[in-house]
C-alpha cells in the first residue's frame, strides 16, 4: 500500500513538474518575451499616431507599470487578438472585455460578475447601445493599460480618483462637488464622505428620474441615510442623526413614501452634488436662501420659512411650543379615554346586574 | 305623586264598576222586568259583578305571573304613566314622540359621512408607518389621492359646521331652543354625582334628564372642539404659504401636531364612546334609529328623557285646555 501511495505521489510530482516546465514557466517568460516585441515600439515615450484630423493618439505604454497591473502576466495579443504581424498594418479594433473574457463561466479564468449585465440596464450601456459613441465603456472608467485593483491607488477606480474618473466627461458636477461641503471635506483626506459612486451606484447607474435609481425620489432618502442616520459617523461631526427620522414622519417624506414624486426629498433643499453646510451662504438652506429654497415649490414664500426648525421631532424638549402641544394632547386624550372607558364599564356592569334581577 | 295616582286609579275603578253595574240591571229588568223584585235585581247584579272582579282579578293575576319582569316594569310605568298623564295606553308601542328633526337629521349625516371620509383617510396618514395604512393607502390610489379626499371630507365637515353655528343655532327655532338646552349647568354635575352612585347601588333610580343627558351634552361639545381645532388647523395647513408667511413657519408645525393628536382623540372618541352609546350598548345594540327617523319611543323618551317627557305632557295639556 505504502508503495503504490508513495509511487503515486511520484507520478504526480512528476506529472505537475512537467506540466509547470512545459507550460506555466514558458508562458510566463514567454510573455515578457512576446511582449517585449511590442514594447520595441509601444515603449517609447512620445510614440504616437498623428491622425489627418490633427488629433494625436499617443500609443505609448508604460512597460514597468504595464507589468504590475492586474493584466501585466497578459500576452498584448490576448487582447488584442486582431494583431497578427509586426509590424501590424492594419486598423487596430476596439477590446470588447465583457466578450473576449469577463462574460459568466468563460475558460481563461477571468473574474466573471454581473456586473456587465448591471452596466448593459444602466443608463451608460442603453446609451451605448443606441449607438452614442461617447458613452463610457469598461476603459473609460477602468483604464486600459493602468487596470489596477481599486484598492491600488494608481487605479481609475479607486475611492480617491473616482471623482476626476467621472468628472472626464461630468466636468460641471465634478467642479460643483469639489466646491461642497463633501467634496472640500474629500480633498482634505476625509474617508467618510462620500464619492460619486456613493450615491450614484457604480454600474447600475440610472437617470435620476428612473425609479430604480439610488439618487431617485423614491430611494434618496436611503441613500443618503446610509451615512446620515449612523451615529457613528456623524457625531464626529457634530451632525444630528434624527434629521432622516424626522423628515419619514413630515408631510414631504410620507408624501414622497407613497410615491408622490413632487414632494421634497433631501437633495429638494440641500442639492446635491453642492451640499454645503448651512452656515456658508452659498447653502440652499443657508437662512437668507430658505425662502428662496422653498419658494421652488410653494411659490410666494417669504422670509417667514426661515423661522423656525424644518427638521422637527415632537418627541424633543427642543421642539420648543409642538413639544408641549403634544404633550398636552397625551394627557388630554389618555385621562379624557380613560374616563369614558370607565363610565361605558360601570354602565354595563350596572345593565348586566339589573338584568339578573329582572330574571330573578 | 304616587298616591295621588292611586287615588285616581281607584276612583277611575270606581266609576267604571257603577257604570258596568247599571248596565247589568239594566239588561236584567228588559229581560225579568215583570218577575222580580227591585232588591233581587240589584243582588243578582252586584253577585255577578263580584264574581267578574274576583274572576278578573285573578286572570290578571295569572296573566302578571307569566309575563317577564321587564313587561312588568313597562306594563307599571304605562299604567303610571297614563294614570298620572290622563292618556290611556291604548296605542303602547306605537306611540312616539319626534326627538330630531329633518333638519337636524341632515346635518348629522353629513357630519358622520365627512367624518368617516376624514377618518378613513387620516389616520393612514398619522399612523402611515403600519401595513394596514399603507395597504389603505395604496387601495385610495396612492397619497396624492388620499389627500384630495381628506379635502373633500373637510369641505364637507367646514359646510356643515358653519351651517350650523351661523345659520342653524341662532336662525330657527329648535336650534336656539336646543342650543340653551345644550349649554352644561349645575344640573349635569349632580346628575353625574347620581348616576355614579346609581353604578355602585346607593341610589336606586337613574338621574332624570330632560332633554340632553350629560352624556349627550358631552358628546355635543366635543364635537364642537372638535371641528374648532380640526377645521382651523386643517384650513391653516391647506393654505400653508400664506399661514407660514403670516406667523412662521411654527405656525404649520402647531397645527400638524395638533391636528394630528385632537383627530386620534376624536376617532378614539367616535369609536368607543359613541358607538357604544348607540351602537354596541345593550339596550340599542345593533343601533338606535332616531338618526335615521328622528323617533323616540314613549317608554324610551320616558326612561331617557323624563323631564322633557313631562314638560311635552304638561304643554299638551295647556294647549288643550285653551
Amino acid at each position: 500500500m505504502d508503495l503504490k501511495a508513495a509511487e503515486k505521489f511520484r507520478g504526480f510530482f512528476f506529472m505537475a513538474s512537467l506540466f509547470c516546465a512545459f507550460f506555466v514557466i514558458p508562458a510566463t517568460v514567454h510573455a515578457d518575451e512576446e511582449n517585449s516585441k511590442c514594447f520595441v515600439c509601444h515603449g517609447k515615450v512620445g510614440f504616437a499616431n498623428p491622425l489627418k484630423t490633427g488629433k494625436v493618439i499617443s500609443l505609448y505604454i508604460n512597460f514597468k507599470e504595464f507589468s504590475e497591473t492586474v493584466h501585466g502576466k497578459k500576452l498584448c495579443t490576448d487582447c488584442h487578438t486582431d494583431v497578427k504581424q509586426i509590424p501590424h498594418r492594419n486598423v487596430i479594433g476596439k477590446v470588447n472585455c465583457a466578450n473576449q473574457c469577463h462574460f459568466l463561466g468563460n475558460p481563461s479564468g477571468a473574474p466573471e460578475t454581473v456586473k456587465y449585465i448591471e452596466y448593459k440596464n444602466s443608463i451608460h450601456g442603453k446609451a451605448l447601445f443606441a449607438g452614442n459613441q461617447s458613452a463610457p465603456q469598461c476603459q473609460d472608467c477602468h483604464g486600459k493599460h493602468n487596470i489596477f485593483k481599486p484598492s491600488d491607488l494608481r487605479s481609475a477606480d479607486a475611492r480617491e480618483n473616482i471623482p476626476k474618473t467621472c468628472g472626464k466627461c461630468h466636468l460641471q458636477e465634478y467642479v460643483d462637488f469639489n466646491t461642497s461641503i463633501h467634496g472640500t471635506q474629500f480633498k482634505a483626506g476625509n474617508k467618510d464622505v462620500p464619492v460619486c459612486t456613493s450615491c450614484h451606484g457604480e454600474h447600475n447607474i440610472f437617470k435620476p428620474e428612473d425609479a430604480r435609481s439610488t439618487v431617485s425620489a423614491a430611494h434618496i432618502t436611503k441613500t443618503c441615510s446610509a451615512c446620515h442616520d449612523k451615529v457613528q459617523i456623524m457625531e464626529k461631526y457634530g451632525i444630528p442623526t434624527e434629521q432622516v427620522a424626522t423628515y419619514d414622519e413630515s408631510f414631504h417624506g410620507i408624501a414622497v413614501e407613497f410615491g408622490v414624486k413632487k414632494a421634497a426629498n433631501c437633495s429638494s433643499c440641500h442639492g446635491y452634488h453642492d451640499i454645503r453646510a448651512s452656515e456658508d451662504p452659498g447653502s440652499s438652506i443657508n437662512i437668507n436662501n430658505i425662502p428662496k429654497t422653498c419658494g421652488k415649490c410653494h411659490p410666494g414664500a417669504n422670509v417667514n420659512f426661515a423661522k423656525g426648525k424644518v427638521h422637527i421631532n415632537p418627541k424633543s424638549k427642543e421642539s420648543g411650543i409642538v413639544y408641549y402641544i403634544s404633550k398636552a394632547f397625551m394627557v388630554l386624550t389618555i385621562s379624557t379615554m380613560l374616563v369614558l372607558i370607565i363610565h361605558i364599564m360601570l354602565d354595563l356592569r350596572k345593565r348586566m346586574q339589573k338584568r339578573k334581577e329582572n330574571r330573578e | 305623586m304616587n298616591e295621588k295616582n292611586d287615588k285616581d286609579l281607584a276612583d277611575n275603578g270606581n266609576e267604571l264598576r257603577d257604570k258596568v253595574r247599571k248596565q247589568i240591571i239594566e239588561e236584567l229588568r228588559e229581560k225579568y222586568g215583570n218577575g222580580y223584585k227591585e232588591e233581587e235585581v240589584e243582588k243578582i247584579a252586584s253577585d255577578i259583578l263580584e264574581g267578574y272582579a274576583s274572576i278578573k282579578e285573578k286572570a290578571l293575576l295569572d296573566y302578571i305571573k307569566n309575563q317577564p319582569a321587564k313587561e312588568i316594569a313597562k306594563m307599571e310605568r304605562a299604567k303610571a304613566d297614563a294614570a298620572s298623564h290622563g292618556i290611556l295606553a291604548e296605542k303602547e308601542g306605537e306611540d312616539f314622540f319626534v326627538r330630531f328633526g329633518i333638519n337636524f337629521r341632515a346635518q348629522h349625516m353629513l357630519l358622520f359621512s365627512s367624518c368617516i371620509i376624514l377618518i378613513l383617510t387620516g389616520m393612514p396618514e398619522k399612523f402611515y408607518y403600519t401595513g394596514i395604512a399603507s395597504f389603505l393607502i395604496k387601495l385610495i390610489g396612492g397619497m396624492g389621492t388620499v389627500t384630495f379626499i381628506h379635502r373633500i371630507g373637510a369641505v364637507g365637515l367646514i359646510a356643515m359646521f358653519t351651517y350650523h353655528v351661523l345659520i342653524y343655532t341662532p336662525f330657527t327655532r329648535q336650534g336656539r331652543k336646543d342650543f340653551l338646552e345644550l349649554l352644561p349647568g349645575p344640573k349635569d354635575i349632580f346628575d353625574v354625582i347620581q348616576m355614579i352612585k346609581y353604578f355602585f347601588g346607593y341610589a336606586t333610580e337613574k338621574p332624570k334628564f330632560g332633554r340632553f343627558s350629560y352624556i349627550e351634552k358631552f358628546d355635543y361639545w366635543a364635537v364642537y372642539w372638535g371641528c374648532l381645532v380640526m377645521i382651523g388647523s386643517g384650513f391653516l395647513m391647506w393654505v400653508e404659504v400664506e399661514s407660514i408667511n403670516m406667523f412662521g413657519k411654527t405656525i404649520v408645525d402647531i397645527c400638524k401636531e395638533a391636528h394630528s393628536d385632537e383627530g386620534l382623540l376624536c376617532t378614539l372618541a367616535i369609536l368607543i364612546w359613541h358607538f357604544y352609546n348607540v351602537h354596541f350598548n345593550p339596550k340599542v345594540f345593533p343601533m338606535s334609529w332616531v338618526w335615521w327617523n328622528g323617533k323616540i319611543s314613549k317608554e324610551d323618551m320616558i326612561e331617557e328623557h323624563p323631564l322633557e317627557y313631562e314638560m311635552i305632557m304638561k304643554d299638551k295639556k295647556h294647549r288643550g285646555k285653551h
